[in-house]
């Protein structure tokens, strides 16, 4: 499994990187990053991630043109959301354009893997 | 429109206890730092319906002790570079966090870091509504919200 982990926060990255780790729903996994949707675009398309995690707010390209760009182009990877932002809106809008999840910042490593069963 | 009222302290707590797994507790005295020590502060605007600012203020010294766990890493392997980016996010996390409990359609900015002794963040044509003050670790931890002066 490939997963792509996207946000312009270094240290978010790593947070979301260290809890994938440490679950077994993906133990093994080839963990990619990005640091915008723009960046994420092309990783997408160049290594085809089984999963992509992503911020919503992010300079360059936001997640969700970055779900919009991927729904154009036909690329239809697991899509989930981790951001600080959670309005019922975001929640519609991200349903809308085919996201399995949204994931409100704090998240603990358990909530990340409950969001993860509902959508491998 | 009204301001509205925000649990600063819970939503900072739930921030330190989740990504941190750091408690924060009360703080009893006023929130000010020394005029002598290091300060960092991560800000993001809100635009919108609501239109202000949340900002997180802590000493350089526990930015940088923040940084390593976020970043899994020693104190001493932390650079300015890291504590910009942990500062940025732990006011990303708060300002969504604040965002996400208002009513109507807002924007929540991209977070800006500055850090220093004895300055103060202003954000024009705001003014502070809350300012709340924990410790961590018996330091000092400070969330601010601010808010459009009213017309």
């Amino acid at each position: 499994m490939k997963i792509l982990v996207v946000d312009d926060s270094k240290a978010m990255r790593a947070i979301v990187k260290r809890a994938l780790s440490g679950l077994d729903r993906v133990a093994g996994a080839t963990i990619m990053e990005a640091v915008d949707g723009k960046e994420a675009l092309g990783v997408v398309q160049a290594e085809s991630p089984d999963l992509v995690l992503s911020d919503w707010n992010m300079p360059e390209m936001t997640g969700i043109e970055l779900l919009q760009a991927l729904n154009d182009a036909g690329i239809t990877p697991v899509f989930g959301f981790v951001t600080s932002e959670s309005t019922p809106e975001m929640h519609e809008l991200a349903k809308t354009h085919g996201a399995r999840f949204l994931v409100s910042k704090p998240f603990t490593p358990a909530s990340l893997d409950d969001a993860l069963a509902g959508a491998l | 429109m009204q301001t509205p009222t925000v649990e600063l302290d819970r939503i900072i707590s739930d921030i330190w206890a989740a990504m941190l797994g750091l408690t924060l507790e009360a703080h009893h005295d006023a929130p000010v730092f020394p005029t002598d020590m290091r300060v960092a502060t991560g800000v993001v605007q809100i635009t919108g319906d609501f239109e202000g600012a949340v900002t997180i203020q802590l000493s350089e010294q526990k930015a940088t002790e923040v940084a390593a766990l976020m970043f899994a890493m020693e104190p001493e392997e932390i650079g300015d570079e890291e504590v910009s980016d942990a500062v940025g996010e732990l006011a990303n996390m708060a300002g969504g966090n604040v965002k996400s409990t208002l009513a109507g359609s807002c924007q929540l900015s991209l977070p800006s870091v500055t850090s220093g002794r004895d300055y103060h963040v202003s954000v024009p044509g705001t003014v502070v509504r809350d300012r709340i003050g924990m410790t961590c670790q018996g330091q000092l931890v400070v969330i601010s919200m601010l808010a459009r002066e009213q017309r």
